[in-house]
């Protein structure tokens, strides 16, 4: 990775009574820190990328301290990592982006959770849950209820972060059992302050050796007959010392108000949000202190039913504010209730929305259904006012809009190789007729956006090609599956080559070979190029000679492999036009090459202001539209997309329909010219070379040609 | 009416694209609320390198020395007290999304609009309408201050950030100086580019928006054919096109009717458009004039001293070929073509270089061949199918003028080159063969318009003719493919 984390480092270093300002998922990294983890791993993913990030690039620091540090190739080597603290008392804390990674995670896990840990085991998670999320479905929550795992829910400012994960090891000891830690999006990338602590180094660590391995405790396997043992004892031993621990060390939070006949019981994680809705309506003062009790669950598994209870007593209703679905805490405070005898009414999601982000502007409207029902003395409070202002606000944009803002999807970045890909699968079925394609996460999912929209199935991390096993055996037309060089190696080597070698089936698999796990920040792969090769490549595809990816393939028995530079856009139309319709059965891979240009661009930059400031001979190159020639069909922009390739009125007033533009955000990657052969397009594009500092002999040359042909060489 | 934050707490919600700087921008503000000694939170809902969707930033600023608020995470809708949108578009989003309130938000919107996917894919003009963006602006908004962040950011030679920081100062909506804005730039990347940026939109957006320059009206549409027709062969062919329009004129009769006006003025520039026809020799001689050169240094931003290189891209077809030779030669090679025969250097793509000495030859040598163009294949046909047309509008136009309008606005179908070509010429004459013959046959009416209008919709509406086919006939099923 070229991008530079070298402040937030410096972060990392603060010492006992210096104010730490930053991101959240920083202060994270910090508190593992001050908490003294032995080891620290993970597998990249927003939200909390960051945190493995800025600890990969500090390892030399990480290493005077004493901490592992390990980028994992997928979740499940991140949460097997854990089994470190099963037997040795060291702490360890690994990080990944949930619910996918949890999923991939869960093997491990659930071994992990039955012998139960000796040293303080944390998983942090991006529970990356509504608005921006690219994984809006299911929550961590069900994990930590099915595997007997502690979850923690801090309210989102930064110290009750960084003491939550200070207090999860502690937790994690005193119970024997792995805490979860889950942060929204918005936690993560939340800018706050907090007075730090100095650093831990831990007991036992990298510098401090132990000098025997753990003796043989039959105890610490998850394996039969013991494991009969260790799930008695997450009940009977594990869940009362952690329940016991969240009450001497005051983990939730309590607020006692004037209308103290109800109450609200609220994830750590969502509290803020209410606290905004509660003031909006006079429910609460400047500094947040509310008029109706509050119980803060900054600890949301496991509930200390003396906790809730105690909570509800004497109180005629409370209404659980969680979310996302089902309602596993509405439903576990219902069954407390009900076995305390405590006839306190229960209100959560007979009032709120099942699903979705929950907003100050979605529990503000829960909260007003609640006070109707509940407290007469306040009914009218939560009347209209809010809603109906916001609801007739909104109603007006759309009206003076006349319509709806058109939508802005992400898309793949200026000079990306993967989008000539995909312009050569559109020119490749246009011949072929379309075929069945399995998509895969990662960059490449935004060829499922306009104008390629391609893709039927995205089933998971490296999932495509198995994910098309069965579509193969019964389509007319062979089906194609697309998976980046991150999920190939996070799980598409052996879920789908593997399984299809050794089915001897039939298929076609395209590996976006761009060299790095993109999509997450570009994080290092093993096949990765090296740091010789791109010096070696400087302004080229650093990925063109890096052959791990292809000899591993040849190893384990594919026969049928090509690699295509993906701007070569007419070769690779027809190594997919082969691979579609070749009569050859067998598993057929195409390794489309180009490295990320994110790496490339931040590679190149510095190259060329170097030379620019010796006066070197430098070439820009970019592409354009003749406005004069162009009639406006916007073909060119079906096949590419590309954010400099727009339309712009047209200089000719006889012309009404817009003409394509390329802007000047253009870092002249080809594309424009490859589809314009390759689609038999246009001639309106033109490929501009501007040299500075050209030499005497092409200085002479421009002269001559300008002379001749009457062309201006300098713009004036 | 009552305030969500604390009384004293500002809030700002940034609009940006990714990989726009949006969080730049943010961080600047939050190190000034930090040395203001103001407490502060900020947060965000970027990807990690998705560079391109759009992105929010929100920041919450509370009073210096006051108590200690509790900041919220998500902007509440009506509850914002700036918006700040780099670009046109992503400040309607807020709009549509309730964050601009006539009751405290401050809404400053970049003017210049990046348009989306969806927009630019269209086959005719997919823009959502920019006036109205900046109409629901000023209606919506406690205070509406629309800025040409794209030009200031150009002339500065900056990222987007700093204008739109300077635009914030500049507003008033910050409780430090401008100084203290300014002091944040002066150690980072390009600070020149940053400060400039920065202190044009802070005059910009404090001072009356400027006019825009006043610019001639174009001529009207009949005088700009005919000189397009003049200049695309010569005078006779001007004449030709005069001609055809006073043909056009007396059929119309009384233009008082403005949708027999209407009519007569979008078929006189589909005329024009059709008249002159890129082939060949058209684009050649487009190609080689002296003020695309100026052009194209003027868009790529050249400096003095440096050189410019320009190749073009061309992939001339057989067809493409044929169409500029005389009609027997250009009929015996599409024959021979469909035989399957070859010709040489055709349906290879070549890079032109058309600065270089022998290429800008090469492309005027192309160019002189419009001397032939009157006796090319393409000339007939299109001629033939121009005369078709025009006597269909001259039927329509006394009659009916509203299908006259829709007739008028069917040659727009015609454009491109090659397959796109193709493909439009293909859907014109399974228009004009099901919507208009059998029209003409029979007594023109009004009552036929919508139908031709909604086909050429249709025919616009995506690549592969499904839409048309849908309008034009019903659909059939689809078969199962047999192994």
């Amino acid at each position: 990775m070229e991008r530079s984390f070298a402040a937030e480092i410096e972060l990392l270093k603060l010492g006992e009574g210096e104010v730490f300002h930053g991101e959240g998922i920083l202060a994270v990294t910090k508190a593992l820190l001050q908490s003294g983890v032995s080891y620290v791993g993970g597998y990249q993913g927003a939200p909390v990328s960051h945190l493995l990030d800025v600890m990969v690039q500090a390892k030399d620091d990480m290493a005077a301290l004493g901490v592992h540090v390990e980028a994992c190739t997928n979740e499940a080597s991140a949460a097997a990592m854990l089994g470190a603290s099963i037997m040795y008392p060291v702490r360890g804390a690994v990080t990944w982006k949930s619910i996918v990674g949890t999923n991939v995670a869960a093997d491990a896990l659930s071994n992990l959770a039955s012998p139960g840990v000796k040293g303080g085991a944390l998983i942090i998670v991006g529970e990356d849950y509504g608005e921006g999320a690219s994984v809006i479905q299911e929550r961590t929550h069900a994990y930590a209820l099915k595997s007997t795992l502690w979850l923690m829910d801090p309210r989102p400012n930064l110290p009750t972060i960084v003491r939550c994960v200070e207090k999860a090891f502690e937790l994690s000891e005193a119970s024997n059992t792995p805490v979860i830690m889950e942060l929204r999006i918005r936690a993560c990338h939340v800018q706050g302050s907090f007075v730090a602590k100095n650093n831990v180094a831990p007991a036992i660590s990298t510098r401090n050796r132990l000098a025997e391995p753990a003796p043989h405790n039959y105890e610490t396997l998850a394996h039969p007959p013991v494991t009969y043992g260790q799930e008695k004892k997450k009940y009977d031993q594990r869940m009362p010392a952690a329940r016991k621990f969240i009450l001497e060390a005051g983990l939730n939070e309590r607020f006692d108000g004037r209308h103290g006949d109800v109450g609200i019981i609220v994830q750590g994680g969502i509290t803020n949000s209410l606290i905004r809705a509660m003031q909006e309506i006079g429910l609460a003062d400047a500094e947040g202190r509310p008029d109706i009790p509050m119980l803060v669950l900054n600890v949301v598994n496991p509930l200390v039913p003396e906790e809730i209870t105690g909570f509800a007593a004497g109180k005629r209703a409370i209404i659980v504010m969680e979310e996302g679905q089902p309602e596993y805490l509405e439903h576990e405070i219902g069954s407390i209730l009900r076995r305390a005898d405590l006839n306190t009414r229960l209100h959560g999601k007979d009032m709120l929305p099942m699903a979705g982000e929950y907003t100050s502007e979605v529990m503000l409207a829960g909260l007003a259904k609640f006070l109707k029902a509940e407290v007469p003395a306040l009914s009218n409070l939560g009347d209209g006012g809010y809603a109906e202002e916001i609801a007739d606000l909104r109603a007006r944009a759309v009206a003076l809009l006349g319509g709806h803002a058109p939508p802005r999807p992400p898309t793949f970045c200026t000079g990306c190789p993967e989008r000539p890909f995909f312009s050569a699968l559109k020119l490749a079925t246009k011949e072929t007729g379309m075929v069945h394609v399995s998509a895969d996460i990662g960059c490449h999912a935004f060829g499922t956006f306009a104008p390629f929209s391609f893709g039927n199935s995205i089933l998971g991390y490296g999932m495509s090609l198995a994910s098309s096993a069965g579509v193969t055996s019964f389509s007319g037309r062979r089906p194609i599956a697309i998976m980046g060089d991150g999920g190939f190696w996070h799980n598409g080597l052996l879920s789908g080559v593997t399984s299809r070698l050794l089915n001897k089936s039939d298929g076609v698999l395209v590996v976006m070979k761009n060299g790095y796990t993109s999509a997450t920040g570009t994080q290092d792969l093993v096949s990765s190029p090296a740091a010789g090769a791109k010096l070696a490549a400087a302004e080229k595809s650093a990925t063109a000679s890096e052959r791990t990816i292809e000899n591993t393939l040849a190893g384990i028995g594919v026969k049928w492999l090509k690699t295509v530079h993906t701007y070569r856009v007419s070769e690779m139309k027809a190594a997919l036009q082969d691979a579609i319709t070749s009569p050859e059965k067998g598993l057929k891979v195409i390794v489309a090459e180009g490295e990320c240009q994110l790496e490339r661009q931040r590679r190149i930059r510095p190259l060329r202001a170097a030379a620019l400031e010796k006066g070197e001979r430098v070439v820009r190159t970019r592409y354009g539209v003749d406005d004069e020639t162009c009639t406006g069909d916007h073909s060119c922009i079906r096949l590419s997309g590309c954010p400099t390739l727009t339309v712009k009125t047209s200089t000719d007033p006889l012309k009404t329909d817009p003409v394509a533009h390329v802007t000047n955000g253009c870092v002249g990657c080809g594309l424009c010219g490859e589809n314009a052969h390759a689609a038999t397009l246009c001639p309106s594009f033109y490929r501009a070379e501007i040299i500075s500092n050209p030499g005497p002999f092409e200085r002479l040359m421009g002269r001559l040609r300008g002379w001749f042909t009457g062309i201006k060489q300098v713009a004036a | 009416m009552s305030a969500s934050a604390s009384s004293g707490t500002i809030s700002i919600l940034i609009a940006a694209l990714g990989g726009e700087g949006g969080g730049v921008l943010m961080n600047w503000i939050v190190d000034c609320a930090i040395a203001a000694g103001m407490p502060v939170q900020s947060t965000s809902v970027p990807g990690v390198a998705q560079r391109t969707g759009s992105t929010s930033y929100y920041i919450e600023i509370g009073e210096k020395g006051g108590i200690a608020p509790v900041f919220a995470l998500v902007p509440m809708a009506g509850r914002v007290d700036v918006v700040i949108a780099s670009e046109l578009a992503e400040a309607g989003r807020m709009l549509e999304r309730g964050f601009v309130s006539p009751n405290r938000t401050t809404l400053i919107t970049g003017t210049a609009r990046v348009l989306t996917t969806a927009e630019k894919m269209q086959m005719a003009d997919g823009r959502f309408p920019s006036e109205r963006i900046l109409e629901a602006g000023a209606a919506l908004a406690k205070r509406f201050l629309p800025l040409d962040f794209e030009g200031i950011t150009r002339q500065a030679g900056t990222v987007v950030s700093a204008p739109m920081f300077g635009a914030l100062a500049g507003a008033g909506v910050f409780p430090w100086s401008r100084e203290a804005c300014e002091a944040m730039l002066v150690n980072g990347r390009g600070a020149k580019a940053s400060l400039a940026g920065f202190a044009a939109a802070y005059a910009a957006v404090g001072g009356e928006a400027k006019a825009a320059p006043l610019v001639a009206p174009p001529p009207d549409v009949r005088t700009l054919g005919r000189d397009r027709c003049r200049d695309y062969m010569d005078q006779a062919y001007a004449d030709l096109f005069e001609a055809r329009i006073a043909r056009l004129s007396r059929a119309a009769g009384d233009l008082a009717d403005p949708l027999r006006a209407h009519a007569l003025e979008e078929a006189t520039r589909r005329l024009a458009l059709w008249m002159t026809y890129e082939d060949i020799p058209r684009v050649a001689d487009l190609k080689t004039r002296p003020e695309r050169f100026t052009r194209i240094a003027r868009e790529a931003e050249m400096r003095e001293g440096q050189l410019l290189k320009v190749a073009d891209l061309f992939k001339p077809g057989v067809e493409e070929l044929a169409a500029m030779l005389p009609v027997r030669w250009g009929e015996w090679l599409m024959t021979h073509h469909r035989k399957g025969g070859q010709v040489p250097f055709l349906g290879k793509g070549m890079h032109l270089g058309s600065t270089t000495i022998v290429g800008h030859l090469a492309l005027k040598f192309l160019a002189r061949m419009g001397r032939l163009r009157r006796r090319s294949l393409r000339f007939r046909d299109e001629q033939a199918a121009i005369e078709q047309w025009l006597g269909a509008m001259e039927k329509a136009l006394p009659a009916a003028p509203a299908y006259a309008g829709a007739l008028a606005e069917l040659p727009r179908l015609l454009k491109g080159y090659g397959e796109t070509q193709a493909r439009g010429l293909a859907n014109y004459k399974a228009i004009f063969s099901t919507l208009v013959t059998p029209i003409l046959a029979c007594d023109v009416e009004d009552a036929d318009a919508p139908a031709l209008r909604k086909a050429i919709g249709a025919a616009l509406a995506d690549p592969d003719g499904v839409a048309l086919s849908a309008t034009l006939a019903p659909p059939s099923a689809q078969p199962m493919v047999a192994e």
